[in-house]
């Protein structure tokens, strides 16, 4: 088997400190550098002290200056959570805000496995972390040492990809190739597992130099250099010059793959409609005419009832995951033609038969299609298509009882959005206030919307805020988080304040967990078994001011919502709202478990199509 | 119907787990499982057989060649039809 040439190698620049000699702690904190890694996110023990000594020497004898001569940062910030999954989070955050990769650095044993959740999450919504672990010394692996896990196992069925880094000059090329690994292809979380000896190990730095990784290598290079031949792209706008209702179905591959420009373009060019998923949100400007918002069991009416009428899908970085296609055979049932573009082979087809595929880079496919359409002038001529989407929006738009007496969820982010209109960066929990915020607020530019898609994590909002708010230091970012969610990483509040985060903090309090309780309304009889907190203690306002947030209050009347809400927006530093919304306020619409597109419950203020058929006890198994 | 596959593989720590591992996560039963070396002590041959459809077949091959450190997987039978 030949190996590819070592990436680095055809660089002919010798790094400045090649030759000289380092601990394998300092050659860790110099790939870090190198990759222009300014933060970490960790939580230190005894297994990765070295690494954090090397951090902390490395921030005493390189600092930098920002802008104005007086101030002068540490190069490489170190930001210490309440738990290790904080961290990972505040990585993940700090990934998805920026697009670059998030690093966390944990010890061994708990550090690491409290570690897990954000990195299966990441895996699942396929964001890109480097993540370094301390383990016991070589000589100890196996003998069930203190603060031991088997780390490499338990990563291994999670994280893209995992090194346990038993040969200490295997060290520099391993973390180097980790970076690669983690941005390259579908992007993901590496796991790079060193004992402390190895940490402790005098070597000799190279300063270049990967792993080989023969197979992902030349897989990842196919991937990469597929172009989309003319008869591609003839069969496509053959295809797509014969359909009447094209819809574009987008994901979060428009978002990892920078294709948003892109995808404006080809929308530009042709007219093509479209929906966005939960994680696509932010990939085509929700307030455009041609944006139907979000599709799926929580998707806009309008949204999906496109895709009921659609003759024509593209999809593009998206999965048809069971929250979108929960009954594949019935998503986009009258569909007589579905392209599919993905950087994942194994995602073509996985759930649905497509007719026309591309695997490879989203952004340049988009551009060759363009490209290819505009030199041949073809365009679909669309105006009762575009009348038909008009006026679904119109008769289907998103509402709600604007004369309750009770705060309801739905006004409070529309006040908010009143005041960000799309350019604030959000982070949710999970469950009904994710929704909510999925729904009501407006997305118009990539990596402003931060929610756990896939794995669906509750207490991923508040630390996921706090990575974003180092990513973009001077941008108004906003956790959106419900008051069950918000509690699972609750020691995060205290992190916001230690740093100094003019992070937002909104909690809104339905005194439960409450997208369970509309579950088991409509599925168990109204039996809330387990997700009711009224006899919670809590007093989530003096939990913050304990924490040191400076403005914390909660709002519980209608009349007060726009001026607090002006207030909190405007207060410069941290500030945390409690809001004590209609506890039975529902998520609407809502596609059911097993259900199709056209037995959408709108509710009572969304006009629905047709009457959704009556469902009684929908089988539990589904979930 | 039952499938053999053969998966060349970077001869690392875990490597195999992961193999078994992602057959487990993603619920397919291996019936039988050898692993041999090669002339190149860097790299082991996996023979594997199981059950599963075609349907089935082309996701395992796909997500197997997701993991980082295989290098090849073919399908025998396949190869032979082509």
């Amino acid at each position: 088997m030949n190996a590819p040439a070592l990436k680095a190698e055809t660089t002919t620049d010798r790094h400045p400190l090649a030759g000289h000699s380092m601990s394998g702690a300092e050659v860790i904190v110099q790939v870090l550098a190198d990759e222009g890694v300014g933060v970490l996110f960790g939580y230190s023990g005894g297994a990765i002290l070295p690494v954090y000594d090397a951090v902390f020497r490395h921030n005493a004898t390189h600092t930098c200056v920002d802008g104005s001569a007086e101030e002068v940062r540490e190069p490489m910030r170190l930001v210490v959570p309440a738990n290790e999954q904080g961290a990972g989070f505040m990585a993940a955050g700090y990934a998805r805000a920026s697009g670059k990769v998030g690093v966390a650095i944990v010890t061994s044993g708990p550090g690491a496995t409290n570690m897990v959740t954000p990195v299966r999450d990441s895996m699942a919504d396929s964001i890109p972390l480097v993540v370094i672990c301390g383990q016991v010394g070589t000589a100890a692996i196996g003998s069930d040492a203190f603060q031991e896990a088997p780390v490499s196992n338990i990563m291994g069925a999670c994280a893209k990809h995992v090194f346990l880094v038993t040969d200490a000059t295997q060290l520099e090329a391993t973390v180097r190739t980790a970076f690669t690994l983690a941005r390259s292809g579908r992007p993901g979380p590496v796991v790079v597992d060193v004992p402390k000896d190895v940490q402790n190990a005098t070597l000799v730095w190279q300063g270049r130099g990967e792993l080989a990784l023969a197979g992902y290598r030349a897989r990842l290079r196919a991937v990469e250099q597929a172009v989309l031949g003319d008869t591609d792209c003839a069969a496509f706008f053959a295809a797509l010059l014969q359909a009447q209702r094209p819809l574009i179905y987008a994901g979060g591959g428009v978002i990892a793959a920078e294709a948003a420009e892109a995808l404006r373009a080809f929308v530009d060019a042709f007219g093509l409609p479209v929906a966005t998923t939960l994680m696509g949100l932010g990939g085509f400007d929700s307030t455009d005419p041609l944006a139907l918002h979000l599709l799926g069991m929580h998707g806009t009416a309008y949204a999906n009832y496109a895709v009921e009428d659609c003759d024509f899908v593209l999809a593009l970085g998206a999965r048809f995951d069971d929250r979108v296609a929960g009954v594949p055979d019935k998503f986009a049932p009258r569909a007589r033609f579905i392209a599919q573009v993905d950087i994942d082979p194994a995602e073509i087809g996985k759930v649905k038969r497509v007719d026309w595929q591309h695997v490879g880079p989203l952004k340049r496919a988009l551009e060759r299609l363009t490209a290819y359409g505009r030199v041949h002038g073809l365009k679909p001529q669309l105006a009762a298509w575009h009348a038909h989407v008009a006026e679904l929006k119109r008769a289907h738009a998103m509402n709600y009882d604007r004369e309750s007496a009770l705060v309801l969820p739905y006004a409070v982010i529309e006040a908010i959005n009143r005041h960000a209109q799309g350019r604030a960066v959000v982070s949710t929990g999970v469950g009904q206030h994710q929704m909510w915020a999925a729904q009501y607020f407006d997305f118009r530019a990539p990596r402003h919307w931060l929610t756990s898609g896939s794995m669906g994590t509750m207490g991923f909002g508040l630390p996921a805020a706090v990575g974003a708010q180092f990513a973009h230091p001077h941008k108004l970012v906003i956790d959106i988080d419900g008051d069950a969610s918000i509690r699972m990483n609750i020691g995060e509040l205290e992190t916001v304040t230690t740093y100094g985060l003019p992070i937002k903090v909104v909690v809104l309090n339905n005194v439960g967990d409450g997208m369970v309780r509309q579950w088991q309304k409509l599925y168990f009889k109204g039996r809330f078994a387990a997700s009711d907190k009224s006899l919670h203690k809590k007093d989530f306002v003096l939990a913050a001011q304990a924490d040191g947030f400076g403005w914390a209050r909660r709002l519980e009347r209608v009349d007060e919502l726009e001026p607090v809400i002006a207030d909190f927006l405007a207060y410069p530093g941290p500030a945390f709202l409690e809001v004590m919304i209609d506890p039975d306020a529902g998520v609407y619409p809502m596609v059911g478990p097993g259900a199709s597109y056209a037995q959408m419950i709108t509710g009572d203020f969304i006009p629905a199509r047709a009457a959704a058929a009556a469902r009684k006890d929908s089988p539990s198994h589904m979930f | 119907m039952n499938h053999t596959l053969s998966i060349l593989l970077q001869n690392e720590a875990g490597a195999l787990v992961r193999v078994a591992g992602l057959f487990a996560a993603r619920g397919y039963n291996i019936d039988t499982l050898t692993v041999t070396a090669t002339h190149d002590p860097a790299v082991s041959r996996l023979t594997l057989s199981l059950q599963c459809d075609e349907a089935a077949l082309g996701q395992i091959l796909q997500q197997t060649r997701k993991l980082v450190d295989v290098l090849q997987v073919a399908h025998p039978a396949t190869a032979l039809a082509a």
